[in-house]
């Protein structure tokens, strides 16, 4: 009885608040992502449909410093437009200072991930992943733990806010909820697609001027073609890096099998298990399995150029050293070489490669570069002047 | 101090129909936290704890309970029919001993229904059942709404949560909730997990007009080190790799890295 007459006085408010106006928008405001038809589209949970509203709600969101407890920091603070949503750093740094064990993964595509993050087979969807840096406290990032009222509260005290929430969720009576936040956060994720670089051009419209000779050259060693000394597919790097993603690990709206993938590419060994930094040891820190130490995600390669520095933790500064680290089939330290880590993925075998032939490799990388992402206005940052 | 506040009420009115059943009899289980012997208060420096007997200053002191049950005359187990309150939702009920961070305030009981009858067992785990464990947090009910129980990077709650200090480099956590848990992007979340980590508590004589569960920090950290930080997380975050977790899981009654479950000495009927 209660909820009936709440439900009846409601009603007449919200034809008053435009009703008109956001049926309107869902007849002209469905997503349609611009993809070509070599790549499908990302999965989209039944109760995460996109809009046009949702999505331009969730690049607020995505910007907004009110997302941080001390308001200093955004998603976009670690995941910036010009850097392919990366921030440059080797570890990232929360709203306290915190340092994270891990580098700031591009979001870029974020869409298509088998799992998010770097090695957590727990984490599917970008819905729940944003509930981490928001309300984690190990590290904190945002700092919102506990803060959930105050989160609220600032965003229905804003002057924008309550009217995009009500255009992004329609149906809901209270638009403004937690679970609008995460929402509207994954659907500009969603809409955050990156297939617009020359490779691109070259693959699906077929402009051969797309990319250079040595660009093409570099491709073919890429995708298993012989080196100049005679060895087929010796740099194997499409084994993890293949696919419209350039990552095995990969989900989209027609994938019918779990593509969660996690490689041991031989950073570190510290000890007789294959040992990487503690706290720091992959999917390992999960399953607590030894034969999954130093196992990670193979992230998308697309945009790599402007990522670096590479690796869960940064600690490969440059594409070249990236190439040599591979070349060599795993890292030489003080501490131990990676090269003999026990749980080290068979693709790593070590290549020789000559000087041309990782200026090519190279090249062809940066030609995955994708210029419309860094600077496209509908991807950007609403509160920068 | 009488908890248990016992009456009847019309079937007609509890069920909406006259089944033969004649009445239920609503039963209000009383909860403490201690601390040894000492009753344990929020903000109040604690002694000798630990194997290498630490002070510590508890600035939060949270436990979820679900699948409450007492055994009947008859010696079968019979759910609580938890009310639904902002302390309670589903057959899962929220234990607070802080009120500090989360929520103000504190709740020291569970409170629900059983059929009327004797009644002279208790069981419960702590925990959240599976399904709602991994369930959208971001619309659940109170009290599974509060941020500062999510455990998101396995996608669950945190079933336990006992902190101290407020984020600084001495503080000592503990936070536990099911661990090496796996998701499918098609499934759209985690779909099972290693290590469930609830901790199953049953007493064959439990007398919810007299006794009280009680559970006993001193008894949860008995032979762990709390000075002294092993593993990258502060304090144990119930990571399988936390090295700092051992004796914890061992008073949890908790199977970890590689020794098997035993019995639980974190809980004790008083």
């Amino acid at each position: 009885m209660k909820r009936l007459s709440h439900t009846l006085i409601l009603l007449p408010l919200l034809l008053g608040a435009g009703c008109g106006d956001s049926d309107t928008a869902s007849a002209s405001g469905a997503w349609v992502w611009d993809l070509s038809d070599v790549v499908p589209p990302p999965r989209v949970p039944e109760d995460n449909p996109m809009s046009e509203a949702k999505v331009e709600l969730g690049r607020f969101l995505f910007y907004d410093t009110k997302l941080s407890e001390n308001q200093t920091q955004s998603c976009g603070s670690c995941h910036q437009q010009k850097l392919a949503f990366t921030d440059g750093l080797a570890q990232a740094k929360g709203s306290t200072g915190q340092e994270h064990p891990r580098s700031s993964m591009s979001v870029a595509n974020a869409g298509y991930a088998a799992s998010l993050t770097w090695a957590n087979p727990a984490v599917v969807q970008l819905e729940r992943q944003a509930l981490v840096p928001m309300f984690g406290t190990d590290p904190v990032e945002l700092g919102m733990e506990g803060l959930e009222d105050e989160l609220l509260r600032r965003l229905r005290d804003d002057e924008r806010y309550p009217e995009m929430f009500a255009e992004a969720f329609p149906k809901e009576p209270d638009p403004i909820s937690l679970d609008s936040i995460t929402k509207a956060i994954a659907a500009f994720q969603r809409a955050l697609t990156s297939f617009n670089s020359r490779y691109d051009r070259w693959n699906e419209e077929g402009d051969e001027t797309a990319l250079t000779a040595s660009e093409r050259r570099g491709m073919t060693l890429f995708f298993g073609g012989d080196t100049a000394q005679g060895a087929t597919d010796a740099l194997e790097c499409f084994h993890c890096h293949g696919g419209f993603l350039f990552s095995q690990a990969v989900d989209h709206d027609g994938n019918e099998f779990n593509q969660q993938t996690f490689f041991n590419n031989g950073l570190y060994n510290l000890d007789a298990d294959g040992s990487y930094p503690k706290g720091n040891e992959g999917l390992f820190d999960i399953t607590d399995d030894p034969a999954d130490k130093g196992k990670f995600k193979p992230p998308s390669l697309r945009n790599i150029a402007v990522t670096a520095p590479y690796m869960h933790d940064g600690s490969i500064a440059t594409l070249e050293e990236v190439v040599e680290h591979y070349a060599r089939g795993g890292r030489l330290l003080e501490s131990g070489d990676g090269k003999d880590n026990p749980n080290k993925s068979n693709f790593l075998r070590g290549f020789k490669i000559n000087a041309q032939e990782k200026e090519d490799l190279i090249a062809f990388l940066r030609a995955l570069t994708d210029n419309e992402l860094l600077t496209n206005p509908a991807f950007s940052d609403p509160f920068a002047e | 101090m009488k908890r248990l506040v016992t009456w009847m009420t019309l079937s007609a009115l509890a069920l909406g129909c006259g089944d033969g059943s004649s009445s239920s009899q609503q039963v209000e289980l009383a909860f403490a936290a201690m601390v040894g012997a000492e009753p344990f208060v929020c903000g109040q420096e604690y002694s000798d704890l630990g194997a290498d007997g630490a002070s510590l200053v508890l600035s939060d002191f949270r436990f979820y309970v679900q699948e409450v049950e007492l055994k009947n005359s008859a010696g079968t187990w019979v759910p609580l029919v938890l009310d639904e309150n902002k302390f309670q939702s589903g057959n899962v009920a929220l234990l607070d001993f802080c009120g500090d961070i989360g929520t103000e305030e504190m709740n020291e009981r569970a409170v629900g229904t059983v059929p009327a009858g004797q009644y002279d067992g208790l069981r419960f785990k702590m925990g959240v059942p599976f399904e709602i464990n991994h369930a959208n947090h971001s619309t659940a009910p109170s009290p599974l709404n509060l941020t500062s129980l999510f455990w998101n990077w396995q996608g669950g709650y945190k079933f336990l949560r006992i902190d101290s200090g407020q984020f600084s480099a001495n503080d000592w956590r503990m936070h536990l909730g099911s661990t090496g848990c796996e998701g499918d992007a098609q499934a759209g979340g985690v779909t099972s997990c290693a290590n469930s980590n609830r901790v199953e508590v049953e007493w064959d004589t439990f007398d919810a007009d007299a006794n009280t569960v009680v559970a006993d920090y001193a008894a949860l950290v008995d032979g762990a080190t709390l000075g002294d930080d092993q593993a990258a997380d502060v304090g144990c975050m119930a990571k399988p790799t936390d090295t700092d977790c051992g004796p914890l899981f061992q008073n949890l009654g908790l199977p970890f890295g590689g020794q098997p479950g035993g019995t639980q000495s974190f809980f004790s009927a008083e």
